[in-house]
């Protein structure tokens, strides 16, 4: 019995291994670059807005699903670039889950920028800030505090996301489960698989809770 | 030489035309209060002197600098001198809320790098106690009343050692309560001899502290009278008219 616990739990944990580093890897990089997007959103300079607000609608408009199968498996069928464009299945992941995320982030963060009040640009402004310094130390701030309700909202629907690794047949958790039920013919693998999830969702809502509190304010 | 210097201000949002021609100047130490209906432009016309708002035309003064000549912007770096001898004070207080009452304070100066940080504290810390907050200088501003929020508000603007201190309405958002602890402030600020344009719905405060009462509707100045001659006393209907209905 401990034999078998042991033959299905240790696999799977490896598996769960494989999904917290896509989530470091993606959230690390992911919510730099959609802080990136919102200012490119924000740019007087036109194009360039137009280019992000274009990116995010595609980005959100689509399913992340689709864009994964794309670039794992789409792209390496374009003709001429197509042969460059072979990643590792891992690292495809990391790349769809980093561009997808980072087009929500963008829309989070907008979000917290319009409601901040205009009365504390203009305060900054009347105590002789700078616009950059208005920016770092006066909206910034505020304006991740805003968001980060949000960000932990999507931080764990991304950890539940990284079970699309299993249609790029990416070994994660997922994987091993679906692994033992075929083999074993039983449904505990799901549970277990279940828990695990459940175990690093509520880590994570416990840690945003925390920052949450940690940056009251009051 | 006046202190402030404004001729032919003009400015529209739109077609809405919300400064007519506006000339007023006042001197050094001197207190105006400015009164005046709802959408007479009054917060117009002080968001215009610290350029929060762009004018289409005429000029502004302070002490001798353009801020704008005969409808002309002065080049950054100049509107941002003259613009820095002036300290607001807003309606809704507008404190950072993610900074303690103290960093709300030393924020502004420490970034202009001119005094030592123990200076800049010891400078928070007698402002503070000026405005009676001590106890809550690593409070932050969602744990203060609307009068501490206010009384702070205007320690960080002294914080910069403004020649000139503008208030548009900084009573109007507090409850009936706790006005008199901020006019409190403001009336030591004017016994110390500040110079400071007050727009107000504070009659008794007009009245009582400022040296001069200026009226205004519809984009103009009415009226500018020093307060005993204006309010016993005023020269146009308009005038009689906002006396009669603004005081009881
Ligand atoms: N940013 C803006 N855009 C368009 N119109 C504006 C703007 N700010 C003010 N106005 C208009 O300008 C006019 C004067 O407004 P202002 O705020 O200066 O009046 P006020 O005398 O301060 O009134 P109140 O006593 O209500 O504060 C009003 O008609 C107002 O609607
Ligand atoms: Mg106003």
């Amino acid at each position: 019995m401990v034999e078998y616990w042991n033959s299905i739990i240790w696999p799977m944990l490896e598996g769960a291994q494989m999904t917290v580093l896509l989530f470091f890897i993606a959230i690390i990089i992911s919510i730099p670059l959609g802080f990136l997007l919102t200012l490119a959103v924000k740019s007087s300079f036109k194009p360039l807005s137009w280019l992000a607000q274009t990116y995010i609608i595609v980005m959100r408009g689509t399913p992340l699903l689709l864009q994964l199968l794309l670039i794992c498996f789409g792209l390496p069928m374009l003709p001429i670039v197509g042969e460059y464009l072979v990643f590792d299945r891992f690292v495809a992941a990391c790349i769809g889950f980093i561009l997808n995320y980072a087009a929500y982030f963008a829309e989070i963060f907008r979000g917290g920028l319009l409601a901040i009040d205009k009365g504390q640009y203009e305060a900054a402004q009347v105590l002789g800030l700078s616009k950059l310094q208005t920016t770092t130390r006066v909206i910034l701030p505020q304006m991740f505090r805003v968001a980060l309700p949000a960000v932990s909202n999507e931080s764990i629907t991304l950890i539940k996301d990284t079970a699309l690794l299993y249609a790029v047949a990416v070994p994660e958790l997922l994987h091993f489960a679906q692994t033992a039920v075929n083999r074993d013919f039983t449904i505990v693998p799901y549970f277990i698989a279940g828990v695990i999830y459940l175990i690093m969702t509520l880590i994570l809502s416990l840690f945003f809770k925390w920052l949450e509190r940690r940056y009251k304010f009051e | 030489m006046a202190l402030i210097e404004v001729t032919g201000l003009k400015k529209s949002f739109g077609t809405n035309e919300v400064l007519k021609q506006i000339s007023f100047s006042m001197n050094k130490n001197e207190v105006v209060a400015i009164i005046g209906p709802s959408g007479s432009g009054k917060s117009t016309l002080l968001r215009s002197l610290v350029n929060l708002e762009q004018i289409d035309g005429g000029s502004v003064q302070i002490d001798n600098d353009f801020l704008v000549k005969d409808g002309v912007y002065a080049k950054p770096a100049e509107i941002k001198e003259v613009t820095s001898k002036m300290g607001m004070v807003f309606q809704h207080f507008n404190l950072f809320p993610h900074l303690t009452v103290k960093q709300n304070l030393e924020m502004a100066p420490s970034l202009r790098k001119t005094e030592s940080a123990s200076e800049i504290e010891k400078r928070s810390k007698d402002l503070l106690q000026k405005v009676g907050l001590s106890e809550k200088a690593n409070a932050y501003p969602s744990n203060l009343s609307g009068g501490q929020k206010q009384r702070v508000a205007i320690a960080r603007a002294l914080m910069l050692n403004p020649d000139i201190l503008l208030f548009d309405e900084p009573t109007s958002a507090l409850d009936p309560e706790l006005t008199g602890e901020v006019l409190k402030v403001m009336k030591d600020l004017a016994e110390e001899s500040m110079t400071m344009i007050v727009v107000t719905h504070e009659m008794g405060f007009a009245r009582e502290v400022a040296d001069r009462v200026v009226f205004m509707d519809g984009g103009e100045i009415i009226e500018s009278n020093n307060p005993s001659e204006f309010f016993s006393n005023p020269q146009h209907d308009r005038t009689k008219l906002f006396l009669q209905k603004n005081l009881k």
